[in-house]
């Protein structure tokens, strides 16, 4: 049986914690064959499914940007995650070494052949720095195909800032500023980024509209006052794009429930247009 | 001399309970109508007697024989510290479900249409490639129901492999599909065929049961004026009355929304796959906490809009609902799709002629 649900095993070959609450994973696949047939279909922006045996399964977005030149058929990939329910609790609990399910990638990919030439500004708050990551390193592999890079990464408090050894060297590249936020009072007396929310922060930085393509992710309320923000800054809902993120169970257009009106999230989502999104009826 | 295909046959009550007994020897799962305490539910029978032909319809659609209520979709075993997955057990009989009424078995083609289409679920198309299904005419109908309005009629062939009409103390038998046609192949020969005074009397019961049907079809232009009404304050009004029980999704013959969650510890289970519906609100609720569809308002919406907008647009105007009446019947609050469907278009014709008047 050619079965949909039924995932690909994979080894946990890297732990590493970005606050209390958030972790990455590192993952290989255990069979060559199934890592060939992943990679063949593998984008930056897309998601999966991940199983731990015993306690279901969770969506997470693939953390990490296909490998530029693809080594044999050793295919890794990362997820970040936060532990806030039973099965993210219960993938916390596991050891380098150990085995989960995996299936996909489902979904879209981030634009990212129009964004040639242009420039970039990725916008992340909180874990949705995560669904950010895959684009990032996607077009830091190939740097000189774009134009200048402005990464604005926020969270609440300082501890909450994710990914954090990379942004600094993310910010060695050519042509790449990393701005680092975090919300009034969550700063420590050691703190060196900017103090403020991820929409004044961005209004303060002052860069107009003009060849820029916008990737913004977050929650809901952080999207709200973001585009907001970005409309009072000139900018059109076709430059910025963003990812949509619902409930789901299947990942494959079927159970029914991550739909907002005709659009299934799964299928033809999850990475949008904020164009795209104010065409939507306000059901998420 | 190509053979002339009947029209169909012309059964006596005996020759059809032989006929669905000689299917049961042959190996086949005979699934139909039984009348079980005070109710009529479809079940797996061992004795063709045990089946009710009766007027009437049952508690709910057969379904489940299709998209079982909760069915493993894989296995997982733990054999040192290593996982093995297994896929479910083949099959091993095919099935044939007889006394659909042509609403169920118009809700099963609705079922193919979500499972069959797009990402093929396999598991939904192993059951459905070795079912053959017979519906049943109907001679009567309730207050609740509603086919003809919906796209069907009471003698509609959608979905269906052979069908049954009831007439005068006798059974009408038409095959319509090659999957029909295989069930009946061994008997038919034994049967008188049918005549053209057959056809006459089936076509005024027909008509008889239509004209009995007082709800007046959704019209081809609702879908899109119920996608437009969306953000109306009808919905309140609507959505209000739902307590949230979704006995009108288990009852659907077309409702096809699914949980899936581990059964079992991290040693040995399965991921299984159970029915589901959207008027609860764990159905989109986040491990955040956030939750689109926060109150029964949203839920109801998305329910009637799934079906009579959603569904249809993507869908060549076939509506997610095919008048079984089944929700209107048994919901606890009284709550009746049809009329809530109707608010919704007559609020949204008003809207417009509101703002085209201003």
């Amino acid at each position: 049986m050619d079965n949909p649900y039924r995932p690909d095993l994979m080894r946990i070959v890297g732990v590493r914690d970005e606050t209390p609450d958030v972790r990455t994973l590192e993952l290989d696949f255990l069979d060559r064959e199934a890592a060939r047939e992943f990679s063949t279909a593998w984008g930056p922006g897309q998601f999966g499914h991940f199983t731990v045996w015993g306690a279901g399964e969770c969506v997470f977005t693939i953390a990490n940007a296909p490998p530029l030149r693809p080594a044999g058929g050793d295919v890794r990939i990362e997820c970040t995650f936060r532990a806030i329910g039973k099965v993210t609790n219960a993938l916390r609990g596991l050891a380098s070494g150990e085995i989960i399910g995996f299936r996909g990638p489902y979904g879209n990919t981030f634009p990212v052949a129009d964004w040639k030439g242009r420039d970039l500004m990725f916008i992340g708050g909180g874990i949705g720095m995560a669904a950010l990551r895959s684009p990032i390193q996607y077009v830091l592999d190939r740097r000189a195909e774009f134009g200048q890079i402005v990464i604005l990464n926020g969270a609440r408090t300082a501890s909450d800032l994710v990914y954090r050894e990379e942004m600094w060297e993310w910010q060695k590249k050519d042509g790449v500023r990393v701005v680092r936020t975090v919300d009034p009072g969550g700063e420590t007396p050691e703190w060196d980024g900017e103090v403020g929310l991820l929409p004044h922060v961005f209004e303060r930085l002052a860069l107009g509209p003009d060849g820029r393509a916008v990737v913004v992710c977050g929650p809901p309320v952080m999207l709200h006052f973001m585009f907001l923000s970005l409309e009072k800054l000139g900018y059109s809902p076709q430059q910025v794009v963003t990812t949509l993120e619902n409930k789901m169970k299947c990942g494959i257009g079927l159970c029914g429930r991550c739909n907002i009106g005709p659009f299934f999230v799964c299928r033809d989502g999850p990475v949008v247009t904020w164009a795209q999104m104010q065409t939507m009826p306000k059901d998420m | 001399m190509s053979a002339q295909t009947p029209r169909g046959w012309w059964l006596t009550e005996r020759e059809l309970r032989e006929w669905f007994q000689q299917l049961i020897a042959d190996g086949t799962k005979l699934v139909g109508p039984v009348d079980e305490d005070d109710l009529r539910i479809f079940r797996q029978v061992t004795s063709a007697d045990s089946i009710s032909l009766a007027a009437g319809k049952t508690q709910w659609s057969p379904k489940e024989f299709l998209l079982p209520r909760s069915e493993p979709l894989y296995a997982y075993t733990f054999e040192d510290g290593a996982p093995r997955l297994r896929d479910p057990e083949p099959l091993l009989a095919d099935q044939a479900i007889v006394g659909v009424r042509p609403c169920d078995a118009a809700g099963l083609a609705r079922l193919d249409s979500v499972f069959l289409s797009g990402t093929r679920d396999p598991h939904y198309q192993r059951r459905r490639d070795r079912t053959t299904v017979v519906s049943l005419s109907c001679v009567d109908a309730t207050p609740d129901c509603f086919c003809t309005a919906a796209g069907g009629t009471p003698h509609g062939e959608e979905g269906a492999d052979a069908i049954l009409i009831p007439l005068a103390g006798r059974w009408l038998l038409r095959s319509i599909t090659p999957k029909g046609a295989g069930l009946l192949a061994r008997q038919r020969h034994a049967w008188p065929e049918s005549t053209a005074e057959h056809d006459v009397a089936a076509e005024n019961q027909r008509r008889r049961v239509e004209e009995s049907m007082r709800r007046s079809p959704v019209m081809p232009e609702w879908p899109a004026l119920l996608d437009r009404a969306f953000d109306l304050p009808v919905w309140q009004h609507l959505g209000e009355r739902c307590m949230s029980c979704s006995i009108c999704s288990y009852v659907c013959p077309s409702c096809s929304c699914f949980d899936m969650q581990d059964e079992g510890n991290p040693w040995c289970g399965s991921l299984c796959r159970s029915w589901d519906s959207c008027t609860f609100g764990l159905f989109t609720r986040h491990a955040s906490g956030h939750n689109p569809r926060p109150t029964q308002v949203e839920r109801y919406r998305q329910r009637v809009l799934h079906k009579f907008a959603y569904f249809p647009m993507e869908r060549d105007g076939r509506l997610m609902c095919v008048g079984c009446g089944r929700c209107i019947l048994l919901c606890p609050a009284g709550i009746d799709i049809y009329e809530a469907v109707r608010a919704v278009v007559e609020a949204q014709r008003n809207e417009v002629g509101a703002s085209e008047r201003s």
